[in-house]
């Protein structure tokens, strides 16, 4: 058994090797002393940064890190013609790419596996619309994203970039998602004689101007609650909180749950894996997901005070 | 009249008023007094920030922005060839380049760039001491995240610095640097908008210490006088771009050490 053989020659080798040869045996020494290899708790996250603005050439972007693992994510407005069913609303398209840079199992000309899957849980969490229940359930107000009734309308293209990836990928997708949309300036655009739409330039905005503004001031999209994640890895008893891409190759059994704002249940994700979770144990990743969603608020709403004084 | 029926809505993104009869203002006027829109001087290239092990996962890494021109580089390898490739004694150099979708002022589908991924390599496979891998490659992945102009003097700079960043064997590091022929004027290191009215471009990807050039592109029309002050010019700013280099390789280590 490469576990028994593991133990007999831990003594004898050197540490690296050790993890390499035998990464679960490894991993579980660590988890008897309550500590990771990298030097935390169980229960605890990596640090977090967000940076809003990363991008100039587009209307709202964020670059965020947990870890060593990068979301680059930026917000193209552009106009469309509303659909006849709902002619007073937006609508947002979100991405999510994983380039060849972020990680040496991709390869150009092959999407990788994960992409889909995030992309597939961002916008399900994104744009959870409960249209025939109640209207504004979800994090954005299409309505707020119309133009001109019937005429014209904001589509909002999110695109997110993983830059790096070491774990955890959908947390650091979704907290990028949210900055950029909090980040998100709409432009003051006019309708013109040929019923296009274009935008007022700022530096002749003392002058009279030609035609009345659509929308009055550069707005910012209200955001009516916001989803913020936390992901765990589940692996015999333990529960391991924002895994890194090791520990999640390893400990193949992952929990994404999702809370808004006010600690209400969004989602959750168990998609398979080896252990068969007791009740506890997503109550538990619930409560960890609750302290960790404290963080967030607070990390968020730092970057986004930091950018106001600037 | 609205939604004709099209399942995805087609998209445009608004542009500038435009008043009627009076003419945006040409970016460049013939006269010496003439500044350019970013404040620079003819012979003024951006101020270059160049960071290593901007990702962690790859072997070696770089960050690169010069103005808006903002690009990553990581380096996988040396790895296994892929199963089809035959034996080869020297190792391999595989190049990619891909644009983000918001990389340029209207919103692409973020593809590939088969033209620059090749002229990446072409400025790279000289530089390599390929010998030194055999049987194996080496990836190098560019992926701009904003176009500001100057992209590929930027991409193959910050790929050379992520070679090295990797420890992958280099004769010099590779600098490279664009000018473009403005009317009667030589722009060094120009933005996106010059770039779009220029009359002619010219760039070099060299290695300084070894004073061996490894690409040099021109397009338009060039007299041969400005040909060779342009080459002056762009050498000149190739040797003050590697130092910039150099020490950025070295900021890490230094660090470390204290």
């Amino acid at each position: 058994m490469a576990a028994a053989s593991g133990s007999d020659l831990s003594s004898e080798m050197e540490v690296d090797a050790f993890r390499r040869l035998f990464p679960l045996h490894f991993h579980e020494r660590h988890l008897l002393k309550s500590i990771r290899p990298d030097g935390r708790t169980l229960g605890k996250a990596r640090d977090t940064i967000i940076s809003l603005g990363a991008v100039t050439s587009a209307n709202g972007s964020a670059l965020t890190k947990i870890g060593c693992t990068t979301m680059l994510a930026a917000i193209k407005l552009e106009v469309m013609t509303p659909t006849v069913e709902s002619p007073d609303e937006g609508c947002i398209a979100i991405d999510f790419h994983m380039p060849p840079i972020c990680s040496p199992i991709v390869r150009p000309g092959r999407p990788a596996d994960a992409a889909p899957v995030v992309a597939k849980q961002l916008s399900d969490t994104i744009l959870r619309q409960l249209r025939y229940l109640w209207k504004n359930s979800g994090m954005i107000d299409l309505k707020e994203l119309s133009l001109v009734s019937g005429k014209a309308a904001w589509m909002a293209y999110l695109d997110i970039y993983c830059l790096d990836a070491d774990g955890s990928l959908f947390d650091a997708a979704l907290l990028s998602a949210v900055a950029a949309f909090s980040h998100l300036q709409i432009p003051v655009v006019s309708l013109n004689d040929e019923g296009r739409i274009v935008l007022v330039s700022e530096d002749n905005g003392g002058g009279k101007l030609e035609k009345e503004p659509v929308n009055k001031e550069k707005r910012k999209l209200n955001l009516a609650t916001i989803p913020f994640s936390l992901t765990c890895v589940l692996h015999k008893n333990y529960i391991l909180a924002d895994p890194t891409a090791e520990e999640e190759s390893i400990m193949e059994t992952l929990v994404t749950v999702v809370l808004d704002s006010s600690s209400q249940l969004v989602s959750l994700y168990k998609p398979g894996g080896p252990v068969l979770a007791h009740t506890s144990a997503i109550q538990d990743c619930v409560a960890l997901t609750r302290q960790r969603l404290k963080e967030l608020q607070k990390i968020l709403n730092e970057a986004i005070s930091d950018m106001e004084v600037d | 009249m609205a939604g004709k029926g099209a399942a995805t809505p087609a998209t445009y993104s608004p542009s500038l008023t435009t008043v009627k009869g009076k003419k945006k203002p040409p970016i460049f006027a013939d006269d010496a007094n003439w500044v350019r829109s970013d404040g620079r001087h003819f012979h003024q290239c951006r101020p270059a920030f160049l960071r290593t092990n901007a990702v962690n996962s790859a072997s070696g890494s770089a960050y690169a922005e010069f103005g808006n021109t903002k690009v990553i580089v990581s380096v996988f390898g040396p790895r296994e060839s892929k199963k089809a490739m035959m034996y080869s004694d020297v190792g391999r150099l595989n190049c990619n380049v891909s644009y983000t979708t918001f990389a340029t002022v209207h919103r692409n589908q973020g593809s590939d760039s088969k033209e620059l991924s090749s002229m990446l390599y072409k400025a790279l496979e000289g530089a390599i001491i390929l010998e030194s891998f055999p049987k194996t490659t080496v990836d190098v992945f560019a992926l701009v995240l904003e176009s500001g102009g100057s992209d590929l003097p930027v991409i193959i700079s910050c790929a050379s610095l992520a070679l090295a960043d990797a420890g992958i064997l280099l004769y010099d590091l590779v600098a490279a640097v664009s000018v473009s022929c403005l009317g009667k004027n030589l722009v060094i290191d120009p933005i996106l908008e010059e770039e779009s009215h220029q009359d002619g471009s010219f760039m070099i990807s060299c290695m300084p210490s070894r004073n061996e050039i490894s690409q040099l592109t021109l397009t338009g029309e060039w007299s041969t006088p400005k040909i060779s002050e342009a080459m002056e010019l762009c050498l000149d700013a190739c040797s003050k771009l590697a130092k910039i280099m150099r020490s950025s390789l070295r900021e890490p280590l230094s660090a470390s050490e204290e």
